[in-house]
Order: C-alpha cells, then structure tokens, then sequence
C-alpha cells in the first residue's frame, strides 16, 4: 500500500504553482459561493412552503416525504448529468439539482421542528385567540427555528461538497481544481481544491452557527 | 414519454443483462464495495462511537464529526486515494470508508447518551456493572438510533460508490459516467434508476433488520420516520 | 416582534449578498473595441486544451473577446454544443469527426484533402464549416507496456492477431462504438480481445490500468508527451486503420467570418506533430499550464509577437 503510481517526482503541493495561480483559485471560490448561496436561499424559501404543508395538512405529508426520500437516493452526478439537454451547461443545470437536495434536507428539518412545538404550547396560543396562520407566523416558526437553523446549517455543508461535483459538467467551483488535478495527473490544484472546498465548509457552518446562536439563543443545539 | 418507453426498452434488452457490461456483474460489483466499505466502517465507528456514548467522554467530537463527514468533497477523496494506490477497489473504499464513518460515530454516541438515567440507576442497582450493563441494558435500548446511523451511512455510501467509476472502477456507476460521456442519456437513466433502486433496497432490508433487533418490549421507542433523517448526502 | 424583524433584516443581508455576489461573479461583457465574442470549447483531454488556447489567444490577439470551456467532454458533448450555438469553434481531427458526423459510414481515408472535403459536406447542413487542416496529426495509437512488447515479440498491430485472444484492451467508453478503435481492430487486423476494460480517453484511468496489469493493450493518443517516460511503447498501424486525423477548426458558419479563417488558417500552415508532442510532455510531465504553453508557442512563431 502507498506506491505512488506515477514515477515522476510530484510534491503534494508545489507552491511555486500555487503562487502563480492565485486568481484562478479566486474564481474557482467565487463560482462555489455562487452555486452555494443560490441554491440554499432558494431551497429554503420553497422548503418553507412545502413544510408547512407538509405539516398542515396530513394528505400532503408523506407524499412529499416520499418523492424527496427517492430524490435522495439519486446519485447526484446522474442528475446533473440528466439536466444538461434541458438547460445546457450552464449554472442553471447545477443550481436545478444542488436545489433540490437542498429543499430536501430543509423540508425535513421543517417539518420537524414544527412537529417537536409542545401540544401544550399550541393548546395555549389557541386558549389566547390566535388564529391559525398568526398561531403559525408569531408561536409555531419561531419555536421551530433550531430545527430550521440546523437544516440551513446541514444544507450548507452538503452543497458545498456537492458542487464539487458539478465539475462533471463543466463547473465544479473548487471541484474544477479537483478535476483538473485528476485528467492532468496533478497533484497541487487536486489539494488545493480539496482544501478550499473543506475550508469553505467550515467557514460556512461556523458562520451558520454563529448567526443560530444570535437568533435562537434559547436553544443551544448541536 | 417516448423516453421512458427507451428506458424500458434498455431494461429489457438481453444484452445488457450479461457479460461484463451487464447488470447482475455491475451489481455484484457495487453491493461488493459497498458491503466491504459499510462493514470495516462500522468495525471502526460502531465500537467508537459506543464507547464514547457510554463514558460520556469527547462529545463534542463524537457530533461534530458527522459535519466534518459532511464537508469532505466525496469526489476529491475518491481522486486522491486514486493518486496514491492507483486503479482497483482500494481507494474506492477507503473514500467509502471515510464518509460511512461519521454517521455512525455521531448515532452511536448520541444513542448512548440519551438512555434513561433512571434505566442505568436501576440497572446498577439490580447488579449490573460495566460491561455488562453496557451490553445486556443499554445496547439493546440503543438499536433504534444506532440502525438508523447505519442506514444513513449505507444508503449513502450505494449513492456514492457511483464515483468509482470516474477513476476506472465498476459497478452502476459505469452506466451513468459511460452514458454521460456518450450522452446516451438512457443508459445514464438506467443507472440512475438503479443506483436509487439499489439504495432503497438498503434502507428497507437495514430497516427490516432492525425490526428483527429491537425488543418487543422497547419497539415503541423506534424514532419517528421525519426524524430519522435523510440528512447526509455526499454524492 | 423584535426577534422576527431581527431574522428579516438578516435575511435581507442575506439576500443582498447573493446578488452581490451573483454580480462579481459574472464574467464581464465584450471589451469596447472588441469584434466580437467567440466561445472556444476544448475535449476532455490537455492537447484540446493547449490547440482552444492556441486558436482562442490568437483569436483574442487579433480584437475578438474569447471565453473558453475547455475539457468540455467528448465528441459526444462538444458536437451538440456547437450545433446548439453554445459554443462557436473547437479544435478538431479531419478524420475522427468526419466519421462521427457522418455516423460511421466509413468516409475517412489517408487522404487529408479528400477527407477535409467529405467533412465539409457532412458539416455544411449542420451550419458548420471545417477550415484548412493542419500538417499535424494526433491519431488513436495502441500502445502496451515494454515487458508485454518483448513477451509476444510486437512491434506492430498485426503482430497482436496470435495473442490478442490472451490480452485485454482499455480505452473510452466510446471506443466499441469507433470506426477507428474496437471494430477497426476487429476488421482490419482480425483482433478479437478476451475483454474490453472501459476506462477513459487516454487519461489517468487507462496509465493507471497499464501500472498495475489490468489492461494489456490500451488506447493512446500518438502525439503524448509522456508514453516514453511511462514505459509505453507504440505498436505500429501497418495496415493503415488510422486516418487522416489531422488538427483542424470547426467553426459555427455564422461566426467563421473571414478573418476568423485566416488567424486561423494561418496557424494550422504553422503547426507541426512536433510541435504537439513537445507541447504535450510541457503539460504532463512539466505540468506547465495549457494557456502558457500556448502563448509560448504563439509567440516562438510570431502570432502574437
């Protein structure tokens, strides 16, 4: 175990390279953000909906339980491969399925946090008069917001490793380094890419964290 | 329409149900890698994981370390273990590993953290020590969450052995890497299909063996389908 | 409630940020002289690479915006691409493309006049145009490692025909589906393999597959740079399977203005088989960039001097 396979001698990481290539890991970080932030906030304003139907009405539940639970178990390189005739090689292609992984993970965690506000509680705010959408709006989100927070959380880290991905058709964010590296037979830009990508991750779920702790401090979840 | 009606042709075309291109070979080949990788990660995780759970010690690694498993980019994993050991199952399952680990680990600990402490005061007092308390009490109330921390591992880890075939490995993977590069997209389809079909047929067997492991007497405390989450994906 | 315009204003924050960097992100417009934009697309292996930045830098030396998407894919991908107007030239081989264009019907000759000119038939109804092929040359060559060329005595292809039955081959996955690769073989040189290993286009998969015996024969690209210091060695295409793949441009009609043709004309007289196989090592053995390598040479002949 452990031969390196190419006889010619390859440091892990040439920072001669690395120095002179700056710009491109520059690029490479912008894209990732992009496809990132695009496909979180736009899962989330359609996973916030859904939830609450989910929630709301029993009839809606395990369908949408259901559908998401197959999504899930798509490889995501079939998926974004699929795409490609339907809306090219572009961002889009990307942004259609890392969305709907995302609306995935927060659909759930929706649900969830909804489904753990205490039957007391509610029996509460109806003994107080709210109706059913303001008992929604004012008592049931904001009790559910660890829940959410976490799957924001959660939805942020798995997009950032999925994107890698998207280098198959063309993008990748740090995942073109990674690709680069493998049909070059390189080694640097492959690290480079997996460090940036890793970085990226924890930079995001600490921030994530950071903004959970500031809005929901009466719940200090994982 | 006409599409699906190509898929359904492909599925009933004789020769993709034979030789090495075939089906049952590229099944064998991904539950192989599969299985392996899911069995030397839960040698790995499952005593960690329960250890820690049950000394209540390192915690804070013990959940945080299903972040990290989330934040490692399965397809640079994959392409480094390439570069090291070259062509073959190895660094298919060493990435596989990799990724299976976290979940378990995470479960496992949590599992344990969240038995009763009354449960363990009374099985103290009925003489229960150590490891026997640990095996005969808590181990048995703990198999609900623990399979669910397999589940989610194996079920991710069938989704992922798909990369294999980026670096010349076998499996389903070869349908959907080889139909994307011929952009025959009823082949890449067909290996969709049975990835996904091949995932769920984990998550429902790994299911029903849970069914089998569980106590009657604690079957209630099965966790609820919403919160034994999909909430792990790599690839 | 405070809390809850606390999360909105976050979240507007949030918001903000994205456009934002939405907005950096984008690549900028044409520049304010530029003739034009042109997007240059490349294969998924280096010497795509290094030919898209040759014709893409030359192109933007003379006032075009050029934007690239290099390791696009295979034919496969590419030839759907440019038909669809996502991309506007590539670089390709005379001979290769025709027999994809014309879906194997077996067109291609040594000939590389006759066989630019079949291309440009086949191309004309697509809305494409082949321009003048190059003297250089990058065909599919079968390669095994030393020790397999001395074991069975191989210089050449036809030598395989007694052993290949023992053997087995490793290229793309497109390779049964080419005239000039897996049926070819079987044709031309009555080559019958006892098994077939779909890898990559000579990439790392099909080196990584010679290192460690899991395929005997493979297929490579006859100008690499790299298959000597790989212990590799050539079998020779005796019998002439191989046609005239020379480097040529296809170019969507409507952006192959005239002067498109000749910058690019003017490099294809210029480029050589030499030329790519030294270009070739610099990539995957010196991991030089492709654009450098290109801009080096573009400057050695004095395009953009």
């Amino acid at each position: 175990m452990g031969k390196v396979f190419l006889e010619v001698v390859d440091p892990w990481v040439n920072w001669d390279w690395v120095s002179r290539h700056i710009p491109l890991f520059e690029d490479a970080l912008l894209q990732h953000v992009r496809l990132t932030v695009v496909a979180v906030v736009v899962g989330f304003l359609l996973s916030l909906p859904l939830g609450v139907a989910a929630y709301r009405w029993r009839l809606f539940r395990n369908p949408i339980l259901a559908v998401f639970g197959i999504f899930y178990t798509i490889p995501s390189v079939a998926l974004f491969a699929f795409l490609v005739p339907y809306t090219g090689l572009s961002e889009t292609t990307a942004e259609v399925g890392l969305i709907g992984y995302t609306v995935l993970i927060l659909v759930r965690n929706v649900l969830v946090g909804l489904e753990s506000v205490p039957p007391d509680v509610i029996d509460a705010a109806d003994g107080m008069g709210y109706r059913p959408v303001a008992r929604l709006l004012r008592i049931e989100i904001p009790l559910a917001l660890p829940a959410i927070f976490a799957g924001i959380r959660i939805a942020t880290v798995t997009t950032i490793g999925l994107v890698t991905i998207t280098a198959i058709i063309g993008l990748g964010g740090a995942g073109q380094l990674i690709y680069q590296g493998l049909i070059l037979n390189f080694h640097t830009p492959l690290v480079v890419g997996t460090a940036l990508s890793i970085a990226l991750a924890f930079i995001a779920d600490g921030a994530l964290l950071v903004a959970q702790r500031l809005s929901v401090p009466w719940a200090r979840t994982a | 329409m006409a599409f699906l009606g190509d898929v359904l042709m492909w599925f009933t075309d004789h020769a993709n149900w034979s030789g090495e291109n075939g089906i049952p070979q590229r099944l064998a080949e991904h539950v192989q890698i599969s299985a392996e990788s899911v069995l030397i990660a839960a040698v790995v995780a499952l005593p960690l994981g329960v250890a820690l759970g049950h000394f209540g010690r390192f915690g804070d690694l013990a959940i945080n370390i299903s972040n990290v498993g989330r934040a490692l980019p399965s397809i640079a994993i994959i392409i480094i273990a390439f570069q090291i050991f070259g062509l073959g199952d190895t660094p298919i399952v060493i990435c596989l590993v990799a990724l299976a680990i976290p979940p378990m680990v995470t479960n496992s600990y949590v599992a344990l953290r969240e038995v009763d402490p009354d449960i363990k005061e009374a099985a103290r007092g009925m003489g229960f020590r150590g490891l026997a308390q640990l095996l005969r009490v808590e181990l048995p109330l703990v198999v609900p969450l623990v399979m669910a921390g397999i589940r989610t591992s194996a079920v991710q880890v069938v989704a992922t052995a798909t990369l294999a075939a980026l670096i010349g490995g076998g499996g389903f993977g070869r349908y959907v890497f080889d139909g994307l590069a011929l952009r025959d997209y009823t082949t890449l389809f067909a290996g969709a299909v049975l990835v996904a079909a091949l995932a769920m047929a984990t998550e429902l067997s790994l299911s029903g063996l849970e069914r089998l492991l569980v106590p009657r007497g604690i079957r209630v405390l099965r966790a609820p389908a919403s919160a034994r989450a999909a909430t792990f994906k790599t690839a | 409630m405070k809390r809850n315009s606390d999360l909105a204003r976050r979240f507007g924050v949030l918001v903000a940020l994205v456009v934002v960097a939405a907005a950096c992100g984008s690549t900028g417009g044409g520049g304010t002289n530029s003739k034009g934009t042109l997007t240059v697309a490349g294969f998924n292996f280096p010497e795509s690479s290094i030919l898209a930045e040759i014709y893409g830098q030359a192109l933007a030396h003379d006032g075009y915006t050029v934007t690239y998407k290099l390791l696009l894919g295979t034919r496969e991908v590419v030839a759907p691409a440019i038909q669809a107007g996502q991309v506007d030239l590539y670089p390709g081989y005379a001979a290769t493309d025709l027999e994809y264009y014309n879906r194997g019907a077996g067109e291609a000759s040594g000939d590389v006049a006759a066989t630019a000119e079949k291309l440009n038939t086949r191309l004309a109804p697509l809305s494409l145009v082949a321009l003048t092929p190059s003297a250089a040359v990058d065909q599919n060559a079968f390669a095994v490692t030393k020790d397999t060329a001395t074991k069975y005595s191989l210089t050449k292809l036809s030598d395989l025909a007694p052993v290949a039955s023992k053997l087995t081959l490793g290229a793309g996955p497109e390779c049964p589906k080419r005239p000039f690769c897996l049926p070819g073989l079987e044709q031309t040189y009555s080559l019958h393999f006892k098994a077939f290993k779909a890898l990559d286009t000579d990439g790392p998969a099909t080196r990584a597959a010679f290192k460690n015996g899991t395929i005997d024969v493979g297929l490579v690209f006859s100008s690499d740079g790299d298959l000597n210091s790989l212990g590799l060695v050539v079998l020779q295409d005796d019998k002439h399977l191989e046609n005239a793949d020379n480097v040529v441009p296809i170019v969507r009609q409507a952006a192959a203005s005239d002067e498109v043709k000749s910058v690019l004309n003017a490099i294809d007289a210029k480029l050589t088989t030499a030329d790519l196989v030294t270009m070739n090592s610099q990539v995957s053995i010196q991991h030089q960039d492709a654009d450098a390598v290109a801009a080096a040479w573009l400057q050695q002949h004095n395009f953009t001097g």
